[in-house]
Formats: structure tokens, sequence, C-alpha cells
């Protein structure tokens, strides 16, 4: 099966991020920074899905309608990293199925509600097709987004679509939002609506240290190490993570059981060796845990606040720190940061950023806990 | 390019890791050649270094690539044209005297008294200027003294990382007040034409004119701006071929390794205000195609002033840098008795960047 994509045509795949650049056109986004990540990592899956079952008794999804009144839900079709589940997956093409999907959803549980599809505007077709179908439906918008990291962020989708300032690790359904991706929608569907048994989800299997990129079908409990399985490639070390490695976890326990919430896989090569002539053989080193760089003094190049979605300027967290006045960071926005992880991404001389940003906001709970 | 760089790798892989380990059991030698090995060692091979934390990848840019692209630049904007209108031997030797003095000499005497680990590469960019920044007949006792100096007020100043104005342009500013004459004088006129052996090697010989700025101030001429922007009128060493300077600045932007808000407020204030001068006091002033293409207006706009260590960090607060430059350097210009004023401009609005910048902290997130 061959899968056409609508994707946005590069003449060249540029080192750097495009954006506050004044020999590039300025893209139709509603915000500053971004990195658009497909550019740096252009993943390809394998077509065929595999399904992996566990060995002990599934759990169950189960959806829970929230207490409080839900005015909106927004359906994230934007993911915004390679290694997310792409929407094809999901939407198999057929897009206004996915969309009468959402309407049985949205007029059983939800009656009230305005829903909002955020839609990667890279893929024309979602696009037309949402847009024909929102045209007969006054409670249904279509946003084309610019799939830059982090656009799928929670703060970032409630600023651009509903132009709400939440602060970040929020909990929107006290505001009555509900923000669902495309795999939970049909996971609903199966589960609430046709009153089938879900026990299994998708989940994207990528990184240097595979020996393909593909998805699989796995039931939810299954340890990761048996996902794993003759999967990996056997020469060199390699490191997994769940959800991403930007803003995902390390997994070291390879035992651990997987449930809803992990969405992908990452596995990477750790490349803790020196590798000859990096200008001409950078293939081999990018998307690696290889820090692609040493570790220097902070030379103000400003990356970091171009880069950074929510406009903050890193730089003086890390001075602040460094000068040992911890508590004069959260005196820079420091609660706006939605801990992207792209100033450290971004950083040239390599600095611990995102870790620096994290141990302030600490100190500022510790803080609040002793006032 | 891949497959002729294999048969070379192992054996080079071997040879660098003999080279430096026996670099590391040996502190004399790590401590005088530990820094340049491994500035060689990290131009051909990648970190060893892993990500402990999150995010767990990173982009492929660091700081060398930063510092190599200045290089780049500076050698595309000024070495090379330089050759062409002064002869090779003058340029390479002062480079060499730069380096040696000021890397070799200078900077392994300091950490020998600091007591540093070994010395830090980041002294390359300040001796690359040196020469740069003096006319083309300097002695080259006057480039080591200035290189000397440049790398002494940049160890003073905290190294790499934590300087307060630029090295370079201050050491120039002590060169000038020491030895006046010779930075007046020694303006060396350029060579045009296709060169023989001689003029190749040496350039016109020891025919010197006055600086467009000086002829400007002394007799009213204006030199013709064809020959500014080519680089055939004289001036500095690295200051003349202002096409190349412009290109090679263009570059740096486009790489993003200079902010363009620097060299746009700076250019952009120096043409408004010799407009608006102009437009009051006339000819008493110079006109403003001319003040933009003379003197070092272009080298320090495009490689001195958007030096990010010195500048200032906040974006907005670039403008108030740039403008300022651009002020103070008209200023200098037409109303002292100074031929050019790029530099003390520079200079100032270096130590001026810590006030403007913690002015506009305050201003953004009112503390």
């Amino acid at each position: 099966m061959s899968v056409k994509r609508c994707m946005r045509s590069y003449l060249s795949q540029p080192s750097f991020p495009r954006q506050k650049n004044v020999f590039v056109k300025k893209e139709n986004t509603r915000f500053q920074g971004g990195f658009y990540l497909p550019d740096a990592y252009p993943l390809q899956f394998c077509s065929i899905i595999e399904d992996i079952s566990s060995d002990g008794t599934p759990e169950m999804f189960q959806f829970k309608v929230p207490d409080q009144k839900v005015a909106h839900i927004i359906v994230n079709l934007c993911p915004t990293e390679p290694w997310a589940l792409p929407n094809w997956v999901i939407l198999k093409h057929k897009t206004p199925s996915f969309l009468n999907m959402l309407k049985e959803i949205k007029t059983n549980y939800f009656p009230g509600a305005v829903l909002s599809l955020a839609i990667n505007e890279g893929e024309c077709r979602t696009v037309e097709d949402a847009k024909k179908f929102a045209s007969n439906e006054d409670w249904m918008r279509v946003f084309p987004l610019y799939a830059k990291y982090p656009q799928d962020d929670p703060v970032l989708l409630l600023k651009v679509i509903l132009g709400i300032e939440v602060s970040f690790g929020q909990d929107t359904k006290s505001l009555g939002v509900l923000i669902l991706d495309a795999q939970t929608v049909s996971a609903i569907y199966e589960s609430c609506i046709l009153r089938n048994k879900v026990d299994s989800r998708l989940i994207v299997l990528s990184g240097t240290g595979l020996k393909e990129n593909e998805i699989v079908n796995v039931q939810l409990g299954t340890s990761i190490e048996k996902i794993l399985k003759n999967k990996v490639k056997e020469t060199g070390k390699y490191r997994v993570f769940i959800n991403g490695p930007l803003r995902g976890n390390e997994i070291t326990d390879l035992s651990q059981k997987i449930n809803w919430s992990v969405n992908n896989i990452v596995v990477l090569e750790e490349k803790n060796r020196k590798v000859m002539f990096p200008m001409i053989k950078s293939d081999e080193l990018i998307l690696t845990t290889n820090l692609l760089g040493e570790l220097r003094r902070c030379v103000y190049c400003n990356y970091c606040d171009n880069i950074c979605p929510v406009d903050l300027e890193p730089a003086l967290y890390y001075h602040s720190y460094t000068r040992g006045e911890k508590h004069k960071a959260r005196l820079y926005n420091l609660e706006k940061c939605i801990e992207c992880g792209l100033c450290s991404f971004i950083c040239p001389s390599k600095l611990e950023l995102l870790h620096i940003i994290k141990e302030c906001k600490a100190l500022d709970k510790q803080h609040e806990k002793i006032t | 390019m891949k497959k002729l760089l294999k048969p070379v790798e192992p054996v080079l892989e071997k040879g660098l890791d003999t080279v430096g380990s026996f670099i590391h059991t040996h502190p004399k030698i790590n401590f005088l050649f530990g820094a340049l090995f491994g500035a060689f060692d990290g131009l051909l091979r990648s970190a060893r270094e892993t990500t402990h934390t999150q995010p767990f990848i990173r982009n492929n840019y660091d700081v060398k690539r930063f510092m190599g692209a200045v290089l780049v630049a500076l050698v595309a904007g000024w070495v090379l044209p330089a050759m062409y209108f002064y002869g090779w031997q003058g340029v390479v030797s002062k480079l060499l005297v730069s380096f040696i003095i000021g890397i070799f000499v200078v900077d392994v005497i300091w950490a020998i008294i600091a007591r540093e680990e070994h010395i830090s590469e980041g002294g390359f960019v300040s001796c690359l200027f040196i020469p740069a920044i003096l006319p083309p007949q300097a002695p080259l006792w006057l480039v080591g003294l200035g290189a000397a100096l440049a790398i002494i007020f940049r160890n003073i100043l905290g190294g790499v990382g934590n300087n307060l104005v630029n090295p370079a342009l201050f050491s120039r500013l002590f060169l000038t007040i020491c030895f006046p004459a010779l930075l007046v004088t020694g303006y060396q006129t350029p060579f045009v034409g296709i060169p023989d052996l001689h003029t190749f090697r040496y350039g016109l010989d020891a025919v010197t004119h006055a600086t467009p700025f000086t002829a400007f101030k002394t007799g009213g001429e204006t030199t013709s701006y064809l020959s500014l922007l080519l680089g055939t009128a004289n001036g500095s060493m690295g200051e003349t071929c202002r096409l190349a300077l412009i290109l090679s600045g263009l570059w740096l932007i486009k790489m993003r390794v200079a902010n363009w808000r620097i060299p746009a407020s700076y250019l952009g204030s120096v043409l408004i205000l010799s407009v608006f001068f102009s437009l009051i006091l006339g000819r008493t002033v110079a006109p403003p195609l001319f003040q933009l293409l003379s003197g070092g207006l272009i080298l320090g706009a495009f490689f001195m002033a958007t030096d990010p260590i010195t500048a200032t960090y906040n974006q907005t607060a670039k403008w108030i840098f740039g403008a300022g430059c651009g002020l103070i350097t008209v200023l200098i210009r037409n109303f002292t008795t100074l031929p050019e004023g790029v530099m003390y401009s520079i200079l100032l609005m270096n130590l001026l960047a810590i006030p403007i910048q913690s002015l506009m902290v305050k201003i953004r997130y009112r503390v």
C-alpha cells in the first residue's frame, strides 16, 4: 500500500530552523519561534501494521466523561513530532467517516459543545474534506495549522484556537475544554458508541536504534521488552524513550508495561564515541543521543529566545542560575515556560537550559510552600 | 567524498587516539598543546559526550561552527582582498606575527601565571582582527604588540564569554594613544591592475596617501564611491574592500552567526543621521553615502559590533545598541578633530550595552 501524503516540499533540508529570518517569507503561524522537526528528522514508516499481544490479561480502554461541563472539544490532528502517530493511520484517507464518528460522539455525550479541529495544513485533502464537512455543521470549526513543534502543546493550542491563556500544566478540563487526539476519538467511538472492547492501541516505533521504523498495534499491558524484541539493531548500545526524545522520558527498565498514554517509542543509538569527519557524516550522528558539540560558556547568540515558542529569554535563567541566584529566575516570566525543550535542543554551547528551568521552577514551588 | 576518506579513517583515528593519550598523560605537553590538539581533534571528530537530561536529542550546531564561520568570513572579507591589494608577503607575515605573539607567547604566559589547565582557542578571532585594523605599513612589532595587548585584555576581562569590550578594538585604542604617529601615517596606496611577481609579493612600494576621511577633513575632497566600494581607496588593511566585507557579512547573517539587527540599525542610523546633518549644515558634513562607505564602518558594523558577547542580549536592545553606535560614529566623524569614530563608538557602546540590557530587562519584565 503506497501512502500518498500531501507533504510540504522543500528544496533542501536546512540544518537550522526557518524562523525570524529576514530572507524567508513569514509563515502563517500565530506564534513566533518553534521548530519544524520533519525538516531535520524525516522519518519513513513501513506501511504494514503488526499486531503484538500481551502475555497477561490486557487492560481495557475506558473513557470517563468529565464531571465538569465541556464547552469546547479540540481534536488534535496536527502531530508536530515526526515520531508521533501520523494522521493517515487513523483516518485511513476517509476523513468524512472519521468526522461522522466525531459527530456521533458529540451528539451522544457533549450536546452543547463546540468542536474545533486542528489539522496539519500540509495535509491538504484532510483540510478540504474537513472544511466541506464543517460547512454543513455549525458546531464544528476547522483550523489548519503549520505543524511546527510545539504547536500541539495544550497551551499553544488553546491560545491559537480559543484565544485563552493557560499556564503550563493546568488542567484544561476545569476550563471546560477537552483535548483529544485522533486515536482517542476512534477508541471512544469503538468503546462507547459501538460497545466493542478496546484493549490495544497503535504505537509508533522509530529511531536510529531500530532496523526499521514501523507502526504496531499493541495490547495494553505489553512490556516494552516484548515490543522491541527482534526489532533493535544488534550493533552498538541504544537508549529507549517513550513519547519522543524531546518531551518524553528515558526508559531504563524495559519490563515496564505500556498503557494508553504511550503514543510512541523512540529507540536511539547512544553514540558515546567519536565519529570521524562529522561534517560529511552528519546522517550518522543525527537522531542519536550524542551532544553534537562541546560544552561551552553562553555566548549570547540569541538562538534560545529566537526559537522559544512562548517568547521567553532562557539565557537570563542560565545567568541567574550560574550566579547562584536561582530565585531571580522567576522574575523573568518563568511560569510561562511550557518545557518544550527547544532551548536546550538548539543551544550551540550545549547548555542544559531545560534542566536549569526545571530546577528554578522547583525552587519556586518550595518557596510557595514555605510562605 | 565519503568513499575517498574511508581508507584514511582508521589510520587517522588511531593516530589521533595515540597523540591524544600521549598529550593527556604528559601534563606539560598538555598545557602547551592541549588546546591546539583539542581544536584540531574537534574539527576532525565529533564529541563523545551524550545527553543526560531532557531533551535527549540536540541540534547539529555548536560554537565551533560559530567561530569557524567567523574565521571563514574574515578570510574572505579581508585577508584575500588585502593579499591582492597590498601583496601577500606583508599580510601573511603580519598574520603570523599576530598569531604567534598573541596565542603562543602571551596566552601561554598568561596560562602559566593564572595556572590554567591549557590555553583556550578563543584568541584566533581577535588575532585575525589585529592586522586588519592597523595601517598596511604598520611595522611588525606594532602588530605583535597589538595582538599581545588584545589577548591580555581578553584574559583580564575574563576570557571568551565574559568580554566587556571588544579586545581587538581595545588594543587598537591603546596603540592609538601610545603611537599616534604610526596610526595616522602608513596608509599605503592599494595596488590596482594585473599583478606581476613583485607587486604580488610586496604590493606598491611605499606610496602612502591620506585616508579618504582625512582627505575630506583637510581638503574637503571626496573619493569616488566605486573605489571605496571595491577597495582601491586606501585605509586600514582590512577595511578597504567593502564589497567583500559586505558579502561575507551578509553570509554571516544568513548563517545566523551575526544578528541582522545590529548592522541594520548601525548602518541605518549612520545614513539617517548623516542625511539629517547634511540637510542642516550642508557641505561641512560629509555626504551620507561617503560616510557609509568610508573608514572602518562596514568592517565594524558587520564584524565588530555584532560580536554577541559584547553586544546586548535582548533583541530590542540590539536596535538601541546599533543606533547608539551610529550616533557616536557620526558625531565623532563630523564634529571632532578625530579622523575616524567607529572604534570609539563600538567601544563606548560595548560599555553602555550593560546598562541598556538591564534597563530593557527591567522594562520588559517590570522588575
